[in-house]
Formats: C-alpha cells, sequence, structure tokens
C-alpha cells in the first residue's frame, strides 16, 4: 500500500462523513489537568515559544497542629495556551513533572480571529476528554 | 568504489543515518567522488554552530537507485569560517549556501554569496548561537513570574524598583545575556 492511497481512503472516508482516523500519539491540542498542576512555572519557562501565561497567588493554610507551621500554598488564578503561537514541540508536556499537561488528539480548533486561538483554563480542561490511557510501564 | 574507499574510512552510523566527516581541504573533491557513487540527489546543505569548536556544514545526499542516503560533514574554526563551495558540482547547492552564509556567517570559496533572506543591511548573523535575539529582550517574558504571582506582582515590583526599594534577582530567559534588556 502506498502513502498517496492511504491518503486517498482517508479523505474520502472524511468526505463521506466518517471521524478522523488518527494515528497513535496524534498531537492534536494540548490538555490540562489543572488538579495536577503546582503552579511551579516549568512549563511556561521552558515553552519556546512564551505561549503559556500563567497566573498564581499564594494562600496560607493554618498550621494542623499545635506545633506545626502554617503552610503556603500557589493557587492558579489563570492557565492559557496561545495555539496561534504554539509549534507543536510538546516540551511544556514533556517537562511538566506533575503530569498535568497532555496531548489530546482533538484537533479541530480552526478558528477565524487569531484571539480566539488563546485557549483558557476552561477550554484546556475540556481537551482532556478524549486524551488516551497512558501506555502501562515497564516492569 | 565504496564509499569507504572514497572517504578514506569507514563512515559510521548514527540512529541509521550513515554520517561521514570530511576533511575541509577535501570537501568539493569528495563529494564529487561520493556524487558519482549514486549520491547524485542534493537534499540539503546547513550548518551547525558547535560555539569553541567552530562550524560544521552538514550535507545530505540521496541516492535515487538504491534509495539510500548520506550524510557528510566538514568543520571549519570560528575565527577562518570558510568551506569550499559545492557550486561545481551541484547548480542547487547555491542556495543552500546562500542561507549559510547569511545565517552563520560562513565564507563558501569560490561563491560569491548573494544576500538570500535577511534585509539588506542587516547586521549579524541569527543562527550563530552568540547572536541576541531582541525581540526576546525586548517582549516581556511568562516565565519571569515565580509561582504565586500574577501580573500585578510584577508590576507592583517593577514600581517598587523605580523608586528603589525592589530588588529580587528575576529569572531571566534563556538567550538574553545579563545586561540586556529594560533598565531595572
Ligand atoms: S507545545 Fe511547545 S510551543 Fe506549544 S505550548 Fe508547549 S512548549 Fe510551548
Ligand atoms: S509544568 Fe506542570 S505543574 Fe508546572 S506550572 Fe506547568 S502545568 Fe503546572
Amino acid at each position: 500500500m502506498t502513502g498517496g492511497s492511504a491518503y486517498q481512503r482517508g479523505l474520502a472516508a472524511l468526505r463521506a462523513g466518517a471521524p478522523a482516523e488518527l494515528p497513535p500519539r496524534s498531537r492534536g491540542i494540548i490538555a490540562l489537568l489543572e488538579e495536577n498542576c503546582t503552579v511551579c512555572m516549568l512549563c511556561a519557562r521552558e515553552c519556546p515559544d512564551w505561549c503559556i501565561e500563567i497566573d498564581s497567588h499564594k494562600q496560607t493554610l493554618p498550621a494542623r497542629t499545635e506545633r506545626g507551621r502554617p503552610r503556603v500554598l500557589h493557587v492558579l488564578d489563570r492557565f492559557a495556551i496561545d495555539f496561534g503561537l504554539c509549534m507543536w514541540c510538546g516540551i511544556c508536556i514533556e517537562v511538566c513533572p506533575f503530569d498535568a499537561l497532555f496531548w489530546s488528539p482533538s484537533f479541530e480548533h480552526a478558528t477565524t480571529a487569531a484571539t480566539d486561538l488563546v485557549h483558557e483554563r476552561a477550554d484546556l480542561r475540556t481537551w482532556l476528554v478524549g486524551v488516551p490511557v497512558p501506555p502501562a510501564l515497564d516492569r | 568504489m565504496t564509499l569507504a574507499e572514497v572517504l578514506g574510512h569507514e563512515p559510521s552510523t548514527s540512529y541509521g543515518v550513515v554520517v561521514a566527516e570530511v576533511d575541509r581541504a577535501g570537501w568539493a573533491a569528495v563529494v564529487t567522488d561520493v556524487r558519482d557513487l549514486g549520491y547524485a540527489f542534493f537534499d540539503v546543505l546547513t550548518a551547525v554552530d558547535l560555539e569553541a569548536e567552530g562550524f560544521e556544514v552538514v550535507l545530505r545526499l540521496w541516492d535515487p537507485a538504491a534509495r539510500k542516503g548520506v550524510v557528510l560533514r566538514t568543520r571549519c574554526p570560528r575565527e577562518d569560517a570558510r568551506v569550499p563551495t559545492l557550486t561545481e558540482v551541484f547548480a542547487g547547492a547555491g542556495w543552500h549556501e546562500r542561507a549559510a552564509a547569511e545565517l552563520f556567517g560562513i565564507t563558501f570559496d569560490g561563491h560569491a554569496t548573494a544576500h538570500l533572506l535577511l534585509s539588506e543591511g542587516f547586521d549579524g548573523h541569527p543562527l550563530r548561537k552568540d547572536f541576541v535575539l531582541a525581540s526576546r529582550v525586548a517582549k516581556r517574558w511568562p516565565g519571569a513570574k515565580e509561582p504565586g504571582e500574577s501580573d500585578a506582582d510584577l508590576a507592583a515590583e517593577l514600581t517598587a524598583d523605580r523608586t528603589g526599594r525592589g530588588s529580587r534577582r528575576r529569572a531571566v530567559p534563556p538567550g538574553v545575556p545579563t545586561g540586556w534588556g529594560p533598565p531595572r
């Protein structure tokens, strides 16, 4: 089978209204599981295109025991990725130490305004639907 | 003739790619011989800035009959960044040499590389590792914020700096040397 005929078949299927058949590990868009994000800023610093914007604030939790100390937490206020700048390198996903970022195969995100390519945290959460289950760990 | 005979040494294989180092003086001659072995399709020529070790010019050729490729590399020192031209071997190499000449500041001996991509009178060679990208200095870097900070915190700190009260050292983006950027 040649690449050409696979392409032709794929095209015919799309025209017939079938959902796109995507290869494994397709890079559609980036999803954020914000429960896992500790606001460490690593992704924003490593992104070569500077397209990740993060705002956060500090929150102090009172000591839980009598001799304990109050704890400072970082709370996420804004997480946005500008997909107009992003080049799909995946560095942010690789670098995240807390498994908060994932590749989602969802790819139909064309818009008519460049500003609509800035996906805020609510959008980034939506893209979690369809993120494939990670492969089993090596034993 | 085999590739090893033409090169005078056995090429190495790296990730399935056949790679050979070629002496700068024999660059054009060796490439001619490799071409005549069947690697007749010129794929790409580019360069790598190895900093203290100079520049590496990288060439990939393809053998259309045998359907296999080879990567040839040659080195030149930083202070004598010149490599013989391949335009006599592959006319199409001229285009790539013009790009490499502009972006890396490499002279291709025997080829008056006319400017290709950058604007007339552009100062510097943007793919050299010591070239500072001015936009990286001028643009606000999202990574400057620390965990637990917002844009408002950053702005407040800048104000504090101007009144001489701020003192924190900020993380700087890669590629921006110390001393560059807005006065603090
Ligand atoms: S994929 Fe690359 S360019 Fe896009 S947000 Fe992540 S690090 Fe930045
Ligand atoms: S690297 Fe991961 S945990 Fe750190 S800020 Fe980015 S998404 Fe959050």
